[in-house]
């Protein structure tokens, strides 16, 4: 029997919405693929400690997030570019919203980008996104404090009262 | 739901759709046990490459493109005939995929010892057989030196040099439009025998200033416009899934690395030639060790191991002057070799158990034809 058959279940059954995390996270398509991929290698070696006493997916969303903010300490060889990436255009408010987002995300700090994916996205607790993140409720409230502000000086049409009350 | 909330549902409907599947499971465990190979191995391959290179010390192996110049596809559509006049320019639009490209060379005045450049051109040719000619290229960078092209393996991405943008673009032939290189490429970099890699997606696109010399290349990833170096000493073969395949002759290394770094060079004992590109398994690939291309033998190599699984001999080719190049894989058990007959060159799938080759294509007398997936022209 393929001792990778369980892995291979997880990932076929799961990569969708792993990809999309990892989309939200890193905002690029083609870098969400790396990123998912070189965490499922890491995923992949652990499988079996997972399997036995632990749930694969949650840690693998909490590897993704790791991985994300530990690639701004590698070398960004990148060129910044003036234009911004093509994108499809629709008039619907919906899409403008869209757009409006991806822009005031690509703005926050990686931690803060993490906090607001993995509460608003990913829907978990705050005591949950401090356990996948590794730090201190204190510290999530606070970067989700932070990001929301800065979400709304970016983006004010995206934020209206029921977000304001995450900030309380 | 808030807003925000909706946003971001939005947004995360717009990630790519997964339909990578097994792939994406193959290539996390083959990235797995690469790490994990990597991590166990790291004094052991030191030691091996000591051994190795004091087994291999004294043999001197030419690697001029006449060792390992052409290169095929797996191409479905015939030649366009030689010669043809019906050629219009490349429209803006789509037009198909590509079997091949070719140039129209200087033409040459005995009398004043001249050459008039004019009637140079860069065509290709789609799998249906039109011809279009690709004015917007440059041809000759500094010094009359060829500028290098690149085609994707399917024949839909078409990489050159624009003379306008000052750098080389992609054009997508069979959805139309073109995308730049994230960084500006002097034509006076183009030196002798430049070489240009592209990836199947058109994405990644690695240039070789300048074949056999440690003037370090460049890989350039189109969609996150980021750029890597790899070192001069290696030689694109091929990139796939943004991993490219790089050969450095006489040791001879291989080594399969990622886009971002990483990976580790595998070294075969003995000196080898003409790598095709990675086999579907993931794992082996085809060469041939230096002088037995003259014989028309094949090696089979295990990329992870450096072992050589085992050696084939090519039946079926043209005695003289023989195989030229090794390239694409058409299945998981036939690569397509490139070979020279007295009247044409063409290339045979060989059947990498049996040996047996059986003729495919053969590409009458263009000169500089740039084949799918193949990184020099023949």
């Amino acid at each position: 029997m393929d001792h990778h058959e369980g892995f291979r279940e997880f990932v076929l059954a799961r990569q969708q919405a792993l990809v999309r995390t990892a989309y939200l996270l890193v905002g690029d398509p083609h870098l969400a693929e790396d990123l998912l991929q070189s965490v499922l290698a890491n995923v992949v070696g652990q499988w079996p400690k997972l399997v036995r006493d632990g749930n694969p997916e949650a840690y693998t969303r909490r590897a993704l997030v790791n991985q994300y903010i530990s690639w701004r300490r590698r070398p960004r060889p990148e060129s910044p570019s003036a234009t911004l990436p093509e994108h499809g255009f629709s008039p619907v408010e919906a899409a403008l919203d869209r757009l409006v987002l991806r822009r005031a995300l690509a703005r926050l700090t990686r931690k803060q980008r993490a906090v607001i994916v993995l509460r608003y996205w990913e829907d978990l607790t705050e005591a949950q996104t401090a356990e996948v993140l590794g730090c201190s409720v204190g510290t999530v409230k606070s970067q989700t404090h932070h990001a929301l502000a800065r979400l709304r000086t970016l983006a004010p049409e995206l934020m209206n009262a029921e977000a304001e009350e995450a900030l309380r | 739901m808030t807003r925000l909330r909706d946003a971001l549902v939005g947004l995360a409907e717009e990630a790519p759709a997964m339909s990578l599947g097994e792939n994406l499971v193959h290539a996390a465990i083959a990235t797995h046990r690469r790490r994990r190979q990597r991590r166990a191995t790291v004094a052991a391959v030191a030691a091996a490459v000591a051994v190795v290179t004091a087994t291999t010390a004294g043999v001197t192996v030419l690697r001029p493109k006449a060792a390992h110049p052409a290169a095929p596809a797996a191409p479905a559509a015939p030649a366009a005939p030689a010669g043809q006049d019906a050629v219009t320019d490349l429209p803006d639009g789509p037009v198909g995929a590509i079997s091949h490209s070719y140039r129209i060379p200087c033409a040459f005045d005995r009398a004043t010892h001249e050459a008039d450049c004019g009637v140079a051109e860069l065509r290709v040719v789609t799998v249906s057989g039109r011809t279009y000619r690709v004015a917007q290229a440059l041809l000759h960078a500094t010094g009359e030196r060829d500028t290098p092209v690149a085609i994707s393996r399917d024949g839909r991405m078409f990489a050159y040099y624009r003379r306008d943008a000052g750098t080389f673009v992609v054009r997508d032939l069979v959805k139309g439009g073109e995308r730049a290189a994230p960084v500006l490429v002097p034509a006076r970099r183009i030196g002798v025998g430049a070489m240009l890699t592209l990836s199947d997606d058109g994405r990644y696109l690695a240039f070789d200033p300048r074949e056999g010399t440690k003037q370090d290349a460049t890989m350039m990833d189109l969609a996150s416009r980021r750029t890597t170096s790899i070192p001069g000493v290696y030689e694109v073969i091929s990139i796939k899934d943004g991993t490219a395949e790089l050969i450095r002759y006489r040791k001879t290394d291989l080594w399969l690395r990622p886009f971002g770094g990483g990976g580790e060079p595998v070294r075969f004992k003995g000196p080898h030639i003409m790598f095709s590109e990675l086999a579907p398994d993931g794992r082996t690939v085809v060469a041939t060790e230096f002088p037995e291309h003259q014989k028309g033998i094949l090696t089979v190599l295990d990329t992870r191991t450096g072992r050589a699984l085992r050696k084939v001999t090519v039946r079926g080719l043209p005695q003289k002057p023989g195989l030229t190049a090794v390239t694409l894989w058409r299945s998981s058990s036939e690569v397509v070799v490139v070979a020279d007959g007295r009247k044409e060159r063409a290339a045979y799938a060989v059947d990498v158990e049996s040996g047996r080759a059986r003729r495919l294509i053969g590409y009458g007398s263009h000169w500089r034809v740039n084949l799918p997936g193949v990184s020099y022209g023949i």
